[in-house]
């Protein structure tokens, strides 16, 4: 009964708040809407096509003039202009225009009708990774295809029925086939493992301001008598908070530092409460100052998985495990957050730490860069990060159709580190209720 | 009432800088170091956390190329051309085989991360290949790892064409070819990729210099909005034109000098291609910097508030980093993000970095992405003026 009014007494405490106070509104609600749209809208264009490439052709034949139709019939590449000079060309890639050049020598058709090897030269600017490896893909697939052209020309000169020529060419063919994302569509593959590292970022946010705001306005000791005692009753608070505005009249509203006012508050919940604050009373109020954010992101991880669920037929089993997994990174983020901020007595700290661990983290989590790639010393950073954990269970599940069975074990793992998390913040939470001193750090 | 001890940063309101109604540029500039220095929180996000993302960034991108991917291989004809096949795959660099009896416990290593792709031989392969009949194998890659993907494809591609080719040799050869001339053509138009710039395609020295410039703009961004933010909580965010200039240029050098220790330090450290065009470097970061720094005092006038700016800016690095053109191509973007974007410093400012000081591009290659930051300057400088002007008013009219 205490511990239920506990939980909605601080529900309503923090829905006060958040009424009142636009920006950390906005960052509970409008921010993660915008973001999770945002980041799909940068890959609505799903495919990378037509990327600038120029030609230089020294040969001017006819076969030059296939192998340059056949680049400009590449979807993935468009050549933007034919250069004379290299330095011409060159120049062109410095200033981006362009971001290779293919050149056709000028012996290229002589080569080819005297049986030699005639090798087209690309030159790529390697330093744009993603370009480059495309235009290197594309441009080895049309070398390829003259090759054959050429090569099955040769044979059936040479009196070799022309279907016999195509395998002599070449005896073992290759299937190549991309299990899971076979469109190398980027909108699975980046937008939908980008959303989760920004969810699990912004999550960590919230979980150090709500209860860092209370640390910084010296606000903790009024919330825990508020949660635990129903006092002061809510009525009073809007009177502190618009003298408060009176004071500072030309702050707006949403600032909470009139220094007189909280020190008047909190000097009054400092001394019998303190030291006897109830731990599951806290966790109940702590639940319950987390309300709103969890069931904003609860809505918010839907919305991430209905974009990133392909059309195909995903069994509504992964993609419930997969939910659940992201809600547990998101209140994993939550306690992590309030874990930084209460371990160091500082809003500022607490976001500090938040920022370094989890803003580069997408960068540590194996999607783009592989996990076996990673330098063995830093796998070990990268395994301590939660969503290293949950971008596996998310590819394998909702790209790699794996059994659910599969992940179970990485749901397990995120469940048992939310509960410790959430214990370790409730009970720094107590230790920072016994030390008011130390409030009001910036 | 017992008072608790005030925090340096409530004691040092001092009523002097408000009041004097024009304070020097220098007097300005001298002023925020002073600050810079005496608050933790701005000198840790000025400058301490860039020197520790310089190292800790790149950090898993050390190993740089990707090498020795696990593979898995199920033979199913088992004959002396299949294990030729098995062992070119087996020695190629790029790919880490095993043995799989089917497809489906090649599935289930794929699934809990073993394998990143396998190769299926079909039977009756040799068989085929002796009676000259078409003759497939498939390889299968995980399209969910792009990367991996790619390694997967390309390493068994050359492993299977290398013996590919040996046979047609052999039959050229038997044809009564030269084995020399017969070798030779088997590729009749051969590419030779010459990769520009970054030579080795290593994955770190293609990623960290942009993202560099980067973190080099948030860092300055959330410290200049903190600092801001807080003179703001003290009533000491008023000043004059050459007061606003002097901050900026206190805020930029800080930048100015992290900027100088990346292209200096950390990418000589990592061995990226680096410094091709030192001066045209230089010339980008005095435009960037305080170009950063002036956007910075906007957003702290508007955040008003001390930890606002860490909490509304830390979770925009990624997509800033997405719209910047550099990851991914800027007119693949839907029409209207391809303006946006351009109200952002890093936007011409990683390109513009990275045509310098990694490709060595000249000053005048890259002259749009200078005056796109002199305009971003120039706009956000207006901004500035605004605001300050609108606070002013709203102030007379308090008073009046």
């Amino acid at each position: 009964m205490k511990l239920s009014k506990a939980f909605l007494r601080s529900a309503a405490y923090e829905r006060r708040f958040l009424t009142k106070n636009p920006w950390d509104f906005s960052m509970v609600v409008w921010i993660p809407l915008a973001t999770v749209l945002l980041i799909w809208w940068i890959f609505s264009q799903t495919q990378i096509t037509d990327l600038p490439i120029g030609v230089i052709d020294q040969d001017n034949s006819t076969i030059a003039n296939t192998a340059v139709r056949y680049l400009e019939a590449s979807p993935t590449l468009t050549v933007k202009q034919l250069y004379y000079s290299e330095a011409e060309a060159k120049a062109a890639i410095l200033q981006r225009d362009i971001y290779a050049i293919v050149i056709i020598p000028e012996d290229f058709s002589r080569h080819i009708l005297s049986g030699k090897p005639a090798p087209l030269i690309l030159q790529v600017n390697a330093q744009y990774g993603t370009h480059s490896g495309i235009i290197q893909t594309s441009v080895q697939a049309v070398a390829g295809t003259l090759s054959a052209g050429v090569e099955i020309q040769r044979l059936v000169k040479q009196g070799m029925a022309p279907s016999q020529a195509a395998i002599a060419y070449s005896p073992i063919g290759i299937q190549r086939i991309s299990l899971f994302n076979a469109a190398t569509d980027y909108q699975q593959f980046l937008a939908s493992t980008v959303i989760p590292a920004l969810l699990h970022i912004l999550a960590m946010v919230i979980g150090a301001t709500t209860i860092g705001r209370e640390l910084r306005d010296k606000r903790l000791g009024h919330w825990y008598r508020f949660i635990s005692t129903g006092h002061p009753d809510l009525t009073r608070t809007t009177q502190n908070e618009s003298t408060s505005g009176q004071i500072l009249n030309a702050v707006e509203n949403n600032q909470y530092l009139s220094k007189n006012d909280q020190i008047s508050v909190s000097s009054h919940a400092n001394e019998d409460m303190m030291e006897r604050a109830n731990v599951l009373v806290l966790l109940f109020g702590l639940l319950g100052k987390y309300f709103w954010p969890t069931l904003a992101f609860s809505i918010w991880a839907i919305l991430a998985l209905w974009l990133a669920t392909p059309q195909e037929s995903v069994a509504m089993s992964s993609v419930l495990a997969t939910y659940a997994g992201l809600i547990l990174l998101i209140m994993l983020s939550f306690w992590l957050g309030a874990i930084f901020t209460l371990g160091s007595f500082s809003l500022r700290m607490g976001l500090s730490a938040t920022g370094f661990i989890s803003a580069p983290s997408y960068a540590f989590a194996g999607v783009t860069f592989p996990y076996i790639a990673i330098s063995d010393s830093a796998r070990h950073w990268s395994d301590a990060l939660p969503l290293t954990h949950y971008l596996k269970l998310h590819i394998a599940q909702l790209q790699m159709q794996a059994p659910v069975a599969v992940s179970l074990p990485i749901v397990y793992g995120l469940a048992i580190a939310t509960t410790i998390a959430m214990t370790l913040t409730t009970l720094l939470t107590k230790r920072a209720l016994a030390h008011p001193e130390r409030w009001g750090a910036r | 009432m017992s008072l608790p001890p005030k925090d340096h940063l409530s004691s040092t309101t001092s009523d002097s800088t408000k009041q004097s109604s024009t304070p020097s540029f220098l007097g300005s500039f001298l002023q925020t170091i002073k600050d810079i220095f005496s608050d933790k929180g701005v000198l840790l996000l000025l400058l301490i956390a860039p020197i520790i993302y310089g190292f800790f960034y790149p950090w898993p991108y050390s190993t740089e190329v990707v090498n020795h991917v696990p593979v898995g291989i199920i033979d199913n004809d088992n004959s002396n051309l299949t294990r030729t096949i098995v062992r070119y795959a087996s020695a190629s660099p790029q790919l880490d085989t095993q043995l799989f009896l089917n497809e489906q416990q090649a599935k289930e290593a794929m699934w809990s991360d073993e394998i990143a792709g396998y190769m299926v031989i079909p039977s009756g392969l040799e068989q085929q290949v002796l009676s000259g009949k078409a003759a497939n194998v498939s390889v299968l890659g995980n399209g969910g790892y792009f990367l991996l993907n790619k390694n997967v494809q390309m390493g068994f591609l050359k492993a299977v064409s290398t013996v590919s080719a040996g046979i047609e040799v052999k039959k050229n050869v038997a044809q009564g070819a030269y084995s020399a001339t017969a070798a030779a053509n088997t590729q009749a138009v051969p590419l030779v990729i010459i990769p520009l710039y970054n030579q080795t395609e290593g994955y770190g020295a293609y990623v960290v210099p942009a993202v560099s410039i980067l973190i080099l703009q948030q860092t300055l961004l959330i410290a200049t909005a903190m600092l801001i933010g807080t003179w703001y909580e003290q009533r000491r965010h008023a000043t004059s034109i050459r007061g606003w200039l002097g901050r900026i240029a206190a805020l930029s050098m800080f930048s100015f000098i992290i900027g100088c220790f990346y292209y200096g330090w950390t990418f000589e450290l990592h061995h990226y291609p680096r410094g091709q065009n030192m001066l045209g470097s230089l010339l980008f970061l005095l435009l960037f910097c305080p170009t950063v720094a002036t956007l910075g005092c906007v957003l702290g006038l508007w955040f008003r508030q001390r930890e606002r700016s860490m909490q509304i800016l830390i979770f925009s690095s990624l997509p800033m980093f997405f719209v910047s053109g550099y990851p991914w191509p800027a007119d693949q973007l839907p029409t209207v993000l391809q303006i946006i974007r351009w109200f952002v410093p890093t936007t011409p400012g990683i390109n513009t970095s990275v045509q310098l000081n990694q490709m060595g591009a000249s000053i005048s290659q890259v002259s749009t992405g200078f005056y796109a930051l002199a305009a971003l300057w120039v706009f956000y400088f207006a901004l500035l003026m605004w605001v300050r002007w609108h606070d002013a008013n709203k102030a007379l009219k308090t008073v009046s």
